[in-house]
């Protein structure tokens, strides 16, 4: 029995999946054939593009899925521990041939560690090609370039499925060697469809004006809206929309919007100890951190001169935090700058 | 010990106390403790047991060699029957402990008193494979001609300063030495300050000794015979104290100490010296960071103050960061000063990545004048202020703690998220559920397998 709700009701196979019959469809097609170019797959946050993909993949390799698969995630940085391995390999000793420098082969650590091991590895079992999943891929930035010659290298030893949220963060070669997915948000009626066969399952009361309401609160991400019907049924199995809005409400991330009450308030110390703590707990990174700042900035009611010299602060800081080294001084810096603004308001 | 350098010494060029002191036998030396995988041994028993049991199996060893060797005529033979080496255990040990507290002198004095020569490597020396083999096989190996002459004087090698064997410029050293141990005539001895784990290949199967330091009172004994010795009456009991106190049982410390007070000039107050001599960094970066917000009032004075001193500028203004609330507390001046220290990241940073080194002095001046002078409107902070350690050093990568990284792993067996995504969407939607009930609480760390510490992320 599975207490989580969204991964109880995660989808197993592709005919589960929620709405968006053309594309699986298609996928289902390409199943058939045997053979697919390397895909791209582009839809916003949280539409389920990777739960397509890996369900896709399952069921294009069979039983020797769990072989010929992996899924890699472009943003989560390299550990300590990864990147002294990739540093260890990159040096190949030609000392043998007289030299005493020996040469230096430069792959980039992430495609070192992450990509190689497993494209370069034969297919196993009776497949055509392994697939490989990654996800966010535009946040590979510079590596693409590195990662593009992978893809001609071993791409008729392993396919890739690259999955991202703007198109626009991949660079054109890239690009122009995928067949390209848009997978888009899942339509009212589908919605409606599993919302409603959830609710049976866990015997919960709800009205279609209130789905209508929970469709629009989680802007099409179903684990979202499904992680809210969970908070819902902790108080009660009848769904009210006041219930819905209450809980919705515990969504939002009220942490950012402390830390500017404590800045406005002047505190910088106090202000400096909470945004290193959102920090550690959150692992956002300084950028990520700026750009919710501006977000909860935004929302103040401040004259318009206000708003850009604001706008300005958290600009410079971003900016310098792109060339600096300590990134906690660059938060500070913002931060001891938002204090005394908010002493002349 | 800058100042003491600088001072022109009329005294004759003598030998370094070190030298003069050093015991000359295991009866007149104080022998520090030694323990062997937690059990507490004696060190001169226990080496001298090591260097004997060496030479007797050893000797056997060679007569069955011989006999191999003779047995061994043709070349297909000779790969047939492998000559017998002694397991490492048995021909070399480790000798490990802080400096300074008697590891070289113990070799020293143990050849002494059993009339054998050392053969010395340290880190002096430039380890690479080719200058180690040609130093230590040569003399180790063959076994020749000359042995009827060496065979009434035995050798032992000291491979000193172990874990000083890094990077490109011994490269090679520690297979020299692998192989050294496995094909010795001699006994080896070697002598390490710490554990480093890219010396495990070396550690592997020979056995080490914890050397401990000497307690403080045999410190104080043994540099008070050194006093008498050199007729110097100036130091008191209690500056003695200090000074051994200051070394944490580093009795070459204390005795380098004792030389340099003993030519320092006799004006300077003895203590004062003292202190010069052991300024611990943590200690100095306190008062430097102390100086600079609470004496500091022109560029130059902070220029001077970070010139002086031997830390690190890569800590420095992380030191600044982390301090500077504590003593600007007016958000004018804590919004100026940070004006100027994030410029300095920024040039530091760029420094760093495109070696535009030029920029440097903008770097420290910033960093130190441009954030001490910001000072316009809070009151200027008097007396003693705690500096603290910057506690929160941002390398730009993230790391979970081993808590978060457990539990990832735990759901990711059940559940496929990256860990990114876990910590910033999922983890906090668990929070919100675990609060609205016990009950959830209880199902989802069961379901999950969690244990306590895990446990406590959820609540």
């Amino acid at each position: 029995m599975i207490p989580i709700w969204r991964i109880k009701y995660l989808p197993k196979s592709l005919d589960e999946i929620c709405g968006r019959q053309e594309v699986i469809k298609n996928l289902k097609n390409i199943i058939k054939k045997r053979n697919f170019p390397h895909l791209l797959m582009v839809g916003s946050e949280g539409v389920g593009k990777a739960t397509i993909a890996s369900l896709f993949s399952k069921e294009f390799l069979g039983r020797y899925f769990t072989a010929n698969y992996k899924l890699i995630y472009a943003d989560v940085p390299l550990t300590e521990e990864e990147r002294n391995l990739a540093k260890l390999g990159s040096y190949v000793s030609t000392s043998k041939i007289g030299s005493i420098a020996g040469k230096r082969i430069t792959t980039p650590a992430f495609l070192k560690v992450k990509v190689k091991p497993f494209v370069q590895l034969k297919v196993l079992g009776d497949v055509p090609f392994k697939i490989l999943i990654v996800k966010n891929f535009e946040a590979l930035g510079s590596n693409q370039q590195g990662f593009r010659r992978l893809m001609e290298i071993y791409g008729t030893n392993c396919r890739m499925i690259l999955i991202t949220t703007k198109i626009s963060g991949i660079i054109d070669p890239i690009v122009s060697r995928c067949q390209i997915f848009l997978i888009s948000q899942v339509d009212f009626q589908s919605f409606k469809e599993l919302i409603i066969s959830i609710s049976q399952q866990e015997s919960l009361q709800i009205d279609v004006p209130v789905i209508e309401v929970l469709y629009k609160l989680s802007e099409g991400k179903i684990s979202r809206a499904i992680d809210l019907l969970q908070l819902c049924s902790v108080s009660g199995n009848s769904i009210s929309l006041e219930k819905l809005y209450e809980n919705a409400q515990k969504f939002q991330i009220d942490i950012i919007r402390s830390l500017l009450l404590l800045t406005l308030n002047g505190n910088f110390p106090k202000a400096r100890e909470l945004a290193r703590k959102i920090i550690s707990n959150y692992k956002y990174n300084a950028h990520e951190l700026f750009k919710l700042l501006l977000e909860e900035l935004n929302k103040l009611p401040l004259s318009k001169y206000a708003r850009v010299k604001l706008l300005n602060f958290v600009a410079d800081a971003d900016f310098r935090a792109l060339d600096g080294i300590d990134n906690d001084i660059q938060i500070s810096a913002l931060l001891s700058k938002l204090c005394l603004f908010s002493e002349n308001l | 010990m800058g100042e003491i350098a600088k001072k022109p010494t009329k005294v004759a060029v003598e030998m370094p106390w070190v030298e003069k002191y050093r015991p000359k036998s295991m009866n007149e030396m104080a022998l520090p403790s030694a323990k062997v995988e937690g059990h507490r041994v004696d060190l001169a028993e226990e080496l001298t047991n090591f260097i004997r049991t060496f030479f007797k199996e050893i000797k056997s060893i060679n007569e069955k060699n011989k006999k191999i060797r003779a047995y061994n005529r043709t070349a297909v033979e000779k790969e047939q029957k492998e000559e017998i080496k002694l397991p490492p255990e048995k021909t070399a040990v480790l000798l490990e402990g802080p400096p300074g507290i008697g590891k070289t002198s113990i070799v020293y004095a143990l050849a002494h008193d059993l009339n054998m020569d050392v053969i010395e490597t340290n880190a002096s020396d430039t380890r690479t494979r080719d200058t180690l083999e040609k130093k230590l096989k040569e003399t180790v190996k063959s076994r020749g001609i000359m042995d009827f002459i060496t065979e009434s004087k035995q050798k032992l090698i000291l491979i000193d300063e172990v874990d000083g064997i890094y990077g490109t410029k011994d490269r090679g050293a520690v297979p020299t030495i692998v192989d050294l141990i496995g094909s010795t005539q001699f006994p080896i001895i070697m002598c390490s300050n710490e554990y480093k784990q890219s010396l495990q290949n070396l550690y592997k199967n020979i056995r080490r000794f914890e050397v401990h330091p000497l307690p403080d009172e045999e410190v104080f004994k043994i540099a008070q015979n050194i006093l008498k010795r050199e007729h110097i009456s100036s130091l008191t009991p209690e500056d003695l104290q200090l000074i051994i106190k200051k070394n944490m049982g580093d009795l070459r410390g204390v005795i380098n100490d004792l030389q340099a007070i003993s030519q320092g000039s006799v004006s300077m107050d003895i203590k004062e010296l003292i202190l010069n001599l052991h300024r611990d960094s943590t200690e100095e970066i306190f008062a430097l960071i102390r100086d600079l917000f609470q004496k500091v009032n022109t560029l130059e004075e902070a220029r001077n103050l970070t010139d002086k001193s031997d830390v690190d500028y890569n800590f420095l203004y992380k030191w600044v960061n982390e301090n500077l609330p504590t003593f600007l507390n007016v958000n004018e001046d804590l919004a100026n000063a940070y004006e100027n220290l994030s410029l300095a990241d920024e040039i530091f940073g760029r420094i760093r990545k495109n070696q535009y080194w030029a920029l440097l002095p903008y770097f420290y001046d910033l960093f130190a004048g441009g954030v001490a002078l910001s000072r316009k409107r809070s009151p200027p902070t008097k007396g003693f202020r705690r500096v603290v350690f910057p506690r929160y050093i941002t390398s730009g990568s993230y790391s979970l703690t081993s808590a978060e990284r457990s539990m990832i792993d735990k759901l990711n067996a059940k559940y496929e998220i990256s860990s990114i995504e876990a910590v910033q969407e999922f983890l906090p939607f668990l929070r919100i559920l675990c609060n609205s009930s016990r009950k959830q609480l209880k199902t989802i760390s069961d379901w999950l397998e969690l244990d306590a510490k895990e446990k406590k992320l959820l609540k």
